[in-house]
């Protein structure tokens, strides 16, 4: 176990704020999380007893007799934000005195860096690029990650759970977004910078970053795992595999939106725009650890191969 | 009453913040504390280490004060400075009242009435020139008409003056004056004044140039500073301020703030680390390098390396950190700094790890595997020039096809006449062209055939096998040539058994075939004595270990006899540049008999007769050794063969080896020859156009740290803070399969590199050689690229190490020849034998002697059993076959070092011309009893010289050069110290030299310079002056 290898990669200032994360993603989710199931609770409680509904309204905490309906924002919410202010301005201060922003060597166009690293926000598709090709992973997967987060508020059909945390009113929502964030950005992001050393090979926390290790790895594309040889047949292949995998997808959303409970009413509030883009970007975002479980796992490259694009 | 039940408090509203509020800001208040501190005291080491140094400086110096203010005293009792003082005080005496007049009339009358004068007059003129900007800026001519009436206005206008008197009284005068009259008083004021100024500078001129005189005179005597120069450094030190002091060299973008903390660098006190107690306040040794190489210019990073911007701390200033690429060179490799500007160099001043390190990457071989740019140019120079031969002969052959087809135009009827003439003018211009040609290809052969004879190889022929070894030593030298002979130049290699067989069985088939003359065997007890004393002793070595004898420059011998034959080595001995077969390098073979008779010539080859009877190509008539011949007689090489076939260890024994003949192992053997590079340092049959099998060096010091092949070590090398150029370079020499360790590979991946057994020192060197072999950072312009006469040094210094001139003679000051170091010259009796030593050679003897002297040394063509010039020395000046251009290299070497003129030319037609009474009397103060001339010197005639130790003097009107021998009869030490001529043969009469011994009468009345008449005397001999000397004929 290097811990000298761990440690180093935890204080390159480029990489402390992601060391921070490591922390502070679980932290706020669990904290979020938590309020929520105090909301839904509360929730519980003033659906079971209506007389309670009337005067308690929606509070995390149940308003006492005495206090004011409302409080003013000067003085009560800025003190806090003030205290707030003066706690990350300590931190900040903590941090540029005791973490210089790394000047490296000169430029050197003819010595590229070994692991050659986005920036952390990048991390991200530079990790799809392991499984997707550049078209895809570069271009089509970002293009729709944007448009798919803009079109969100267009395909949310469910108008509860607004201005406060709940996790039964939002359960599809939050499935969605935990696992779209945490499970393919934050934890992307992660691996980048933990996990991808030289070459960008895997490397376990604890493995000393070798860039003279050599691993053996033998790729395959799934056309020629079946046997296929000719770019026709691959593409049909590739097409009647990746139809198949849509059909399955969609098919299990589908089951998933339609059970029983809040899920149903919110697939019946949707229309059928709606519906189908939902399913859609549902259905390209889990190809994305679907892919990644074909590369890790199975050593499959490539599904559908044309001459035009690979997926 | 019941009462009602107290609400609760709202937290949101009623919680109190306050102490959260008051720690945070606190921690905030603290931060902002600690941000400061950090920033102006933490991040600014500089600031420490200035008030230290401002504060040990003034103690050191109030130290010092004391004692050099002694001696400064004991100075101003000596009697020189007693007699300046007192002169001064004369003279000032003497100009006093002169200056008095001068300045009472100045300061009384000058002065006071000028400066009662001036303000006014300034004022107005500062109008009137005010009014004259508008008038030349003014448009029209009626408005450039109204301001010159102005200005006439301001001119006529009269003020009332109060005019200190002119006569000295201080009395107030009140005028009334206009501009001109303002202005004519105040120039003549101030023409007065600066008439009176000039007065006074030339009547105290005397006071100064004596003050100027004495203080000259402190300065001479003073060692360090005088009293009150180090009160001026006190005062600089009070006033001290504290800032970043910085080197900014605006042309290379060098900014250099190392003098911010290293504050005792340049100050004219020598401080060490003793004398402040710390060393980075030491000051810099070597004073004369930063007198050549001004901070101001240079910097400190260029030479030393190290990041020259920062100041945050030692170690980013130092640059020992990951990211700055070029650390700070450790004590022991700060000469690599000066590699990158001294690149064509092989011997610079003040850099001897360096030399050592370029002598043993040049020495040992390493050119031999690793090409590096000004190594071993001669085989690159070679191919250029065949290059250019070639396209120039295309070239001509173009012209000459051109030329056909132009006469053809001409003869052809057709041709208008008009067209036939220019056509006629253009066949003239191209058989010009083609002349050309001619003459620039008779030149590049004339350039090839030189570069023929200066290709020398590392290591002997092994083309030679046969004639000249022993087969059976052959394996046991490969496996482990160290253990053969512990001084060897070559390297052991990592083979196994197999290898060895083969590569020892490819060598000895791959052989010439070829017969040895058969001489009858010498005498070896008088081969012993000719070893020892005719210089063979400076290259090579006998003895081991303590035991050693010689020089390191070329083989040990103590175990000869074991590997050679005497034939061959009476061959060798002889003439070590003698081959079996010549070798062509167009057919790539080496020619035999058959060959030459096939084209009807005899088997002859020498340097006269190098042709190849096939394609006319020019041979390889020469064994490429720096070997000299040192032209012994059949008789001495016989002894001196039969002696070195005396040398082995008597229990040596040698297993048999059949395998040698085997032809199997022949092509296997053939192929780890190429393998290894065997190659690049010998001779081989079949392998003459190998290239050199590992990297190139040239800037191996700025190769990317990530290139270098760390291999299992990376990360333990970083661990352990030697993950960089040094720390590689350091192992690698040590031993050249380090980097292998723990790796899993086939013979043939292993690392190559062979082990030299190289000693600490030594591997010191060599890396702060490779070190500082960088691409340079710095312009051009700044390195060390001079066009002149010091060019002639930097390339003589390759000849000179090249043929290992400093085993017999001295070239530098304090540099013992390896002769000097012999123990049979350590007796004083010996002393006189030692070769001459060549300090001031440029300026001794006429360059064109010693071309012809280099050329050859016996300086006659039939009697070459001796020296030309120094017959009575045992030790023989070799015969080296320099080619032309080494040998012009070597005169202009030495004319350069001595700053001498080219081309020189005799002055001896401006020597005055020598009257007979003045022969006469040369010739008796010569033969005279109180000169000691002809006690040492020789003269030619045989008896006279088998007791001479100094050169004949019939020599001298051909050899020297005048003006240096009467610096040299006048002071022998001072030009050669050690030298046997005594000094003190003159003596000073007034402006004149005179001979410091009894002189004939003849000289009575002779008022001229008696060291100059014997020069003109030498530089005018005749032979039958020499003759009437006594002498026979003296060879020359």
């Amino acid at each position: 176990m290097d811990w000298a290898q761990i440690w180093e990669i935890a204080v390159t200032p480029d990489n402390v704020p992601i060391t921070a994360l490591l922390f502070l993603a679980p932290f706020y989710t669990w904290y979020g999380l938590r309020q929520a199931f105090a909301n839904d609770r509360l929730i519980a409680q003033l659906e079971a007893s209506p007389e309670m509904a009337k005067t308690h309204h929606r509070k995390v905490q149940a308003w006492k007799p005495g206090w004011a309906r409302e409080v003013h924002t000067w003085p009560y919410l800025l003190r806090i934000e003030f205290l707030a202010l003066l706690i990350v301005t300590a931190i900040l201060m903590v941090w540029s005195i005791t973490l210089d922003a790394p000047l490296e060597e000169p430029a050197n166009p003819n010595l590229t860096m070994n692991p050659a690293k986005a920036p952390w926000y990048f991390l991200g598709l530079q990790e799809m690029l392991v499984y997707f090709d550049p078209w895809m992973a570069g271009v089509v997967l970002p293009t729709l990650i944007i448009v798919g987060l803009m079109a969100i508020p267009y395909i949310d059909a469910n108008p509860l759970g607004a201005g406060y945390y709940t996790y039964r009113q939002r359960k599809w929502a939050i499935w969605t977004f935990l696992v779209g964030f945490l499970g393919l950005w934050v934890s992307m992001v992660i691996i980048g910078t933990f996990i991808r050393g030289p070459g960008w090979m895997w490397f376990w926390p604890g493995v000393t970053w070798d860039h003279d290790r050599l691993v053996f790895e033998a790729n395959r594309d799934l056309p020629d795992l079946v046997g296929i040889t000719s770019m026709a047949g691959k593409s049909i292949f590739g097409g009647f595999v990746s139809l198949l995998y849509v059909a399955g997808a969609g098919w299990a959303f589908h089951k998933l939106i339609t059970r029983p409970g809040f899920n149903r009413k919110i697939y019946e509030r949707m229309n059928i725009l709606q519906y189908v883009t939902m399913q859609l970007l549902l259905i390209l975002m889990l190809s994305l650890p679907m892919k990644m479980l074909a590369k890790l796992v199975f050593r499959i490259k490539y599904v559908w191969i044309t001459p035009w694009f690979n997926i | 009453m019941p009462e009602t039940p107290t609400p609760e408090p709202d937290p949101v509203v009623s919680s109190s913040l306050s102490r959260a509020l008051l720690i945070s800001a606190l921690v905030v208040f603290l931060t902002l504390v600690w941000g400061i501190a950090d920033e102006t005291f933490f991040m600014r080491p500089w600031k420490r280490y200035q008030s230290r140094f401002v504060d040990k400086y003034t103690a050191h110096l109030k130290r010092l004060q004391p004692a050099q203010a002694q001696g400064e005293e004991g100075i101003h009792k000596t009697a020189t400075y007693q007699k300046l003082a007192q002169q001064i005080e004369e003279a000032k005496k003497q100009a006093a009242p002169q200056r008095a007049a001068i300045n009472k009339e100045l300061n009384e009358s000058i002065r006071p009435r000028l400066e009662s004068l001036q303000v006014k007059y300034q004022e107005v003129r500062s109008h009137i020139a005010a009014l004259t900007y508008e008038l030349e800026t003014a448009g029209g001519e009626g408005s450039k008409k109204s301001i010159r009436a102005d200005i006439e206005e301001v001119r006529k206008e009269r003020h009332d003056l109060d005019l200190v008197k002119a006569d000295g009284s201080g009395g107030v005068e009140r005028q009334e004056w206009d501009f001109a009259e303002m202005e004519r008083e105040y120039d003549r004021l101030k023409q007065r004044r600066a008439e009176l100024q000039t007065e006074v500078i030339r009547a105290s001129a005397p006071v100064s140039a004596l003050e100027r005189q004495r203080d000259a005179y402190v300065k001479e005597q003073m060692t360090g500073l005088t009293r009150e120069q180090i009160q001026g450094l006190l005062n600089k030190m009070d006033q001290f301020p504290s800032d970043i002091k910085q080197i900014h060299v605006r042309q290379i973008d060098l900014v250099d703030r190392c003098e911010s903390c290293h504050l005792g660098t340049r100050e004219p006190v020598e401080l060490t680390k003793a004398s402040l107690g710390e060393a980075v306040f030491a000051g810099h040794p070597t004073r004369d390098l930063l007198k050549i190489h001004n901070p101001e210019r240079f910097g400190c990073s260029p030479c030393h390396n190290g990041n020259g911007v920062a100041t945050t701390s030692v170690i980013k200033a130092h640059g020992y950190y990951k990211h700055w690429l070029w650390p700070l060179f450790k004590q022991e490799n700060i000469e690599a700094g000066c590699q990158q500007c001294h690149v064509r160099e092989i011997v610079t001043d003040h850099a001897e790890t360096l030399n050592q390190g370029r002598e043993l990457f040049r020495g040992r071989g390493c050119n031999g595997c690793h090409r590096f740019e000004g190594f071993d140019r001669e085989p690159e120079l070679l191919q250029a020039a065949r290059q250019q031969m070639r396209q120039i002969e295309m070239e001509r052959a173009d012209a000459e096809r051109e030329m056909a087809r132009t006469f053809q135009k001409i003869d052809d009827p057709k041709t208008p006449l008009e067209e036939a003439d220019r056509l006629k003018a253009r066949a003239d211009q191209i058989r010009v062209n083609a002349n050309r040609m001619n003459e620039r290809l008779e030149q590049l052969d004339v350039q090839a055939s030189n570069l023929m004879r200066e290709v020398k190889k590392i290591g002997p022929s092994l083309k030679e096998v046969r004639v000249k070894l022993r087969k059976e030593w052959i394996p046991v030298w490969i496996k482990d040539p160290h253990e053969f002979r512990q001084t060897t130049k070559m390297p052991t290699f990592r083979l196994s058994e197999e290898e060895i067989q083969a590569i020892a069985a490819f060598l000895w088939q791959s052989g010439v075939e070829g017969k040895l003359a058969d001489h009858p065997m010498g005498n070896a007890g008088r081969g012993k004595e000719l070893f020892e004393t005719r210089g063979c002793l400076a290259c090579h070595s006998v003895g081991e270990g303590d035991k050693l004898m010689g020089g390191t420059f070329a083989a040990n011998l103590s175990r000869v006899g074991e590997k050679t034959n005497y034939q061959y080595l009476v061959r060798w001995v002889h003439n070590p540049r003698e081959r079996t077969r010549p070798y062509c390098a167009l057919e790539k073979k080496d020619l035999g008999p058959a060959d030459y008779a096939k084209a009807g010539k005899p088997f002859r080859f020498d340097l006269a007769n190098a042709v190849c009877p096939n394609d006319g190509y020019t041979l390889q008539v020469q064994q490429m050794t720096v070997m000299p011949s040192l032209r012994l007689t059949g008789e001495e090489t016989r002894d001196i063969a039969a002696y070195l076939t005396t040398l082995k260890r008597p229990e040596a024994s040698y297993a048999a080896a059949p395998y040698l003949d085997d032809p199997q192992l022949k092509q296997k053997g053939m192929s780890l020859a190429r393998n290894y590079g065997c190659a690049g340092c010998h001779e081989i049959a079949g392998l003459e156009d190998e290239g050199r099998i590992g990297t190139e060096l040239t800037k191996e010091g700025s190769k990317p740290i990530e290139r270098l092949d760390f291999a299992l070590f990376g990360h333990p090398a970083k661990n352990e803070g030697w993950y960089n150029h040094k720390g590689f370079f350091e192992r690698k020499l040590k031993q050249p399969d380090f980097f292998d360790q723990g790796k899993v590979r086939t013979q043939l991946e292993r690392l190559k590199m062979p082990n030299f057994h190289l000693a600490g020192p030594e591997i010191n060197a060599l890396t702060t050689f490779l070190l500082g072999s960088v691409e340079s950072q710095l312009p051009e312009t700044f390195h060390y690229r001079p066009e002149d006469q010091r060019r002639d040094i930097q390339e003589g210094w390759w000849i000179v190490r090249k043929y290992n001139c400093m085993g017999c003679h001295v070239l530098r000051a304090n540099q013992p020849s390896v002769f000097m170091t012999l123990p049979r010259y350590q007796d004083p009796d010996w002393k006189e034998q030692l070769p001459p030593q060549l300090v001031g050679e440029g300026a001794r003897v006429d360059p064109n002697w010693l071309v012809r002297f280099l050329a050859n040394p016996a300086l006659s063509e039939s009697d070459t059993n001796r020296n030309g010039l120094r017959p009575y020395l045992k030790a023989r000046m070799p015969t080296f076959t320099f080619s032309e251009g080494e040998v012009d290299k070597l005169v202009r070497f030495f004319m350069a070092l001595s700053s001498q003129a080219t081309p020189y030319i005799q002055p001896k037609l401006k020597l005055e011309q020598l009257s007979e009474t003045e022969r006469t009397m040369a010739r008796q103060l010569f033969t005279s009893k109180g000169a000691p001339c002809l006690k040492c010197h020789a003269t030619g005639n045989a008896a006279h010289d088998a007791r001479a130790t100094a050169p004949n003097f019939l020599a001298a009107k051909d050899r020297l050069k005048p003006g240096w021998t009467y610096r040299w009869m006048l002071d022998p030490a001072r030009i050669a110290p050690g030298t046997s001529m005594p000094s003190e043969l003159f003596r000073r009469e007034g402006t004149r030299w005179v001979f410091n011994g009894p002189v004939p009468d003849s000289f009575k009345g002779y008022s001229k310079d008696h060291a100059d008449l014997l020069v003109r005397y030498m530089f005018q001999f005749t032979p039958e002056e020499i003759r009437r000397l006594g002498g026979g004929v003296a060879g020359n």
